[in-house]
């Protein structure tokens, strides 16, 4: 699926400058780009489209859990998020998803979905971005011959009276 | 008022169709309320780039997530296991997986083999010539020879088993078990007018192709065109009953809302294992006061569900596990008949699944921590996708009177009809068997090659095969129906769904649910003369 970025601050979500930039940072570090450039960062797939496209009531908690990030570097590292070096950024994530489990899983598994169906993943994956329908996909048959020791060992079902 | 019928069905599902297009040779007026719609294959998830988000929002399933206005809420917190189904014309055979493995006939006779639970009053080899024919008019695919069961040969020949199908076959074989390439109620090649399948892949979200054997294409087909008039959008609210205790007809809202009566001669329920019990149990009058027909106290009692097992492998080796119709491939019955030895009675089928698509597969691995946020996820998600297979562990559970479907006191659908609630938990023989079959997968697993394994269950979101809760049997006091489906207490009612199995067997009940369908029609055909007495 290819999506458009576009501004979530218009959608009635309105996201701060720096709570855009620190969402695209947690973005890369959800899914970051590979190192062989074969695979795009979820900050490069238009994650902020998928979200008002197909999850819009993720917004308002993603708003609260960006300025509680915020708040949380300012308050441990007295800079701001996108200040903070890479290990740093990292460690303040960890520590707040271990202090709060939930803290953006769910921004997680809507960037998992919105990343594993953009055209540039599934290119890098080697898969045809398209539906499976009409064109579907070739099975192996198997090896049926397999089945000869089934076929030894005999009757399993019991008579029944 | 509408026009009256001879015979009125309510469910336009795996039971309702088969048994509408059997009747339809009677010439009788016969009419079906639905109270979903058709669905259109174009509509279905396969047909678009977001198929793997879709399958999990409209076309979910879990009615409470899929909340369609033809759904109606069930309450399953009382539950380990979540209700699933679907309701439109073809019913759950819209979304089932159409894995189509027979019963043995050991599972007619649990007390008799097994001193558990009851025998039921038919058996599978009366009931043979009903599978053999559902299998013709399904469309089912598979291998002939199984030593697992009585002879059968399956019209259509089976699924590719794929790379995972035959990985895993080699696990078996290392083990010395048995496995067979599933019957599976899929066109493998061009059938009655229907395309062969393609291996779209997420069978569970509908067959765009039309080579899944979902009931709006096979039955529903034939006895239109037969005569049988199906409505769709008419959700039933109670059925009449006169002071002869005979059902004159019911009460429905039509597609606008209005309520409507409708008259007949003959009723027959096809609403699976919760939407029947639940309409019996809204069904209420001075001489039923517990629900119609409900006089033996058992209408929403023995729920039967199938608790669930799933035994997850990676494999190092690329399997394109991913590919072909997501829950079918093969089977083992290595464990479904009865040895005391493992700790508890009757057994459990193992049904070999594929893998799963990207997003899927990402965010499985992404809550299980096995696919991490960062530095490696690349190569975690690379591990595992294509290269991983499932082994469903699908449990009898037998038949317990605490386990219930009942009216929910505050829960209603949009026409204001009470919800089912369901209360349901394992007994200590269910678990063992639960247990028993997790490391037996996981054994297999292993055996197959799989450098990573991880099990669950129950599985939460698998509460497909909704049996026993309006069950047949000789006795008044100990049954609902008698051994051909028609109420003991109402002698014009029918019920041809799942409700009425005596046991659960320990397979995917939709060949048995129609084929026990088909039964009950012949058995109406062979007594129209004196069927009431």
């Amino acid at each position: 699926m290819s999506t458009d970025r576009i501004d979530i601050a218009a959608s009635g979500q309105p996201l701060t400058p720096v709570q855009r930039v620190n969402l695209d940072i947690v973005l890369d570090m959800i899914v970051p780009p590979s190192a062989d450039g074969r695979m795009p960062g979820a900050a490069e797939v238009g994650v902020p489209a998928y979200l008002l496209a197909e999850a819009p009531d993720a917004l308002p908690p993603l708003c609260r859990e960006l300025e509680e990030l915020e708040r949380r570097s300012h308050e441990r590292f007295a800079r701001g998020f996108a200040e903070l070096p890479q290990r740093e950024r990292k460690s303040l994530i960890e520590a707040m998803r271990a202090q709060e489990p939930s803290f953006m899983s769910r921004l997680a598994m809507e960037t998992l979905a919105c990343y594993y169906q953009h055209d540039r993943v599934l290119g890098g994956l080697g898969l045809e971005a398209r539906p499976p329908y009409p064109k579907g996909y070739q099975v192996l048959p198997g090896d049926l011959s397999l089945l000869e020791p089934v076929r030894a060992r005999g009757k399993i079902y019991r008579d029944a009276p | 008022m509408t026009t009256d019928v001879d015979v009125l069905i309510i469910g336009a599902g795996a039971s309702g169709a088969a048994f509408a297009w059997s009747l339809a040779e009677t010439r009788m007026r016969i009419l079906c309320l639905e109270q979903g719609d058709w669905v259109n294959p174009a509509d279905y998830p396969s047909t678009r780039r977001d198929w793997e988000v879709r399958m999990e929002r409209e076309f979910s399933p879990n009615p409470n997530v899929r909340r369609r206005p033809e759904d109606y809420p069930i309450n399953d917190a009382d539950s380990p296991i979540s209700v699933v189904n679907f309701n439109g014309v073809g019913g759950s055979t819209i979304l089932y997986a159409a894995h189509f493995p027979r019963p043995h006939p050991s599972d007619f006779r649990v007390r008799s083999l097994d001193g558990v639970a009851e025998d039921w009053p038919i058996d599978y080899a009366g009931l043979e010539p009903y599978y053999a024919l559902n299998d013709r008019m399904m469309g089912v695919a598979g291998l002939a020879g199984d030593p697992a069961y009585p002879p059968h040969e399956p019209p259509l020949p089976p699924v590719p088993i794929g790379l995972a199908g035959e990985t895993m076959a080699r696990g078996f074989n290392a083990l010395g078990w048995h496995w067979w390439p599933s019957d599976i109620a899929i066109a493998t090649r061009d059938y009655e007018g229907r395309a062969a399948c393609v291996n779209l892949g997420p069978c569970k979200s509908g067959c765009a192709q039309g080579a899944k054997s979902s009931t709006d294409i096979t039955y529903w087909p034939l006895a239109r065109r037969a005569g049988v008039q199906l409505r769709t959008r008419c959700r039933v609210r109670e059925i009449l009953a006169d002071d002869k205790d005979m059902a004159t007809g019911v009460v429905y809202y039509d597609e606008r809302g209005v309520e409507q009566v409708q008259r007949a001669e003959v009723v027959v329920l096809a609403c699976n294992g919760v939407g029947t019990p639940r309409l019996l149990l809204n069904s209420r009058s001075a001489r039923f006061p517990d629900g119609l027909a409900n006089r033996s106290g058992l209408v929403g009692r023995n729920l039967m569900i199938h608790p669930w097992g799933v035994v997850r492998g990676a494999f190092d080796a690329p399997l394109d596990s991913q590919l072909g119709p997501m829950s079918c491939c093969i089977l083992s019955q290595q464990f479904y008949e009865t040895d005391r030895s493992r700790g508890f009675v009757r057994g459990y089928n193992m049904q070999v699944i594929r893998g799963f698509g990207p997003v899927a597969t990402a965010r499985m691995g992404a809550a299980r921590g096995d696919i991490p946020w960062g530095e490696g996820h690349h190569e975690a998600f690379a591990r595992r996708y294509g290269r991983s297979i499932n082994v469903g562990i699908c449990c009898e559970d037998l038949p317990e009177e605490s386990n219930t479907v009942t009216l929910d006191p505050a829960l209603t659908d949009s026409n204001g009809i009470p919800a089912p609630k369901i209360t349901y938990r394992l007994s200590e023989n269910s678990e063992r068997m639960l247990r028993h079959g997790l490391a037996r997968g996981t054994e297999v697993m292993k055996a197959a090659g799989a450098w990573d394994v991880y099990s669950e269950g129950p599985v939460r979101q698998t509460g497909w095969h909704l049996l026993g809760t309006a069950r047949m049997g000789e006795d008044p006091e100990r049954s609902v129906v008698n051994a051909w489906g028609r109420s003991h207490d109402v002698k014009n009612l029918f019920i041809i769904d799942g409700s009425v199995f005596v046991t659960s067997a320990g397979v995917n009940p939709t060949p048995t649910i129609q084929a026990v369908a088909l039964y009950v029609a012949d058995a109406m055909k062979q007594r129209l003369a004196n069927l009431f007495d």
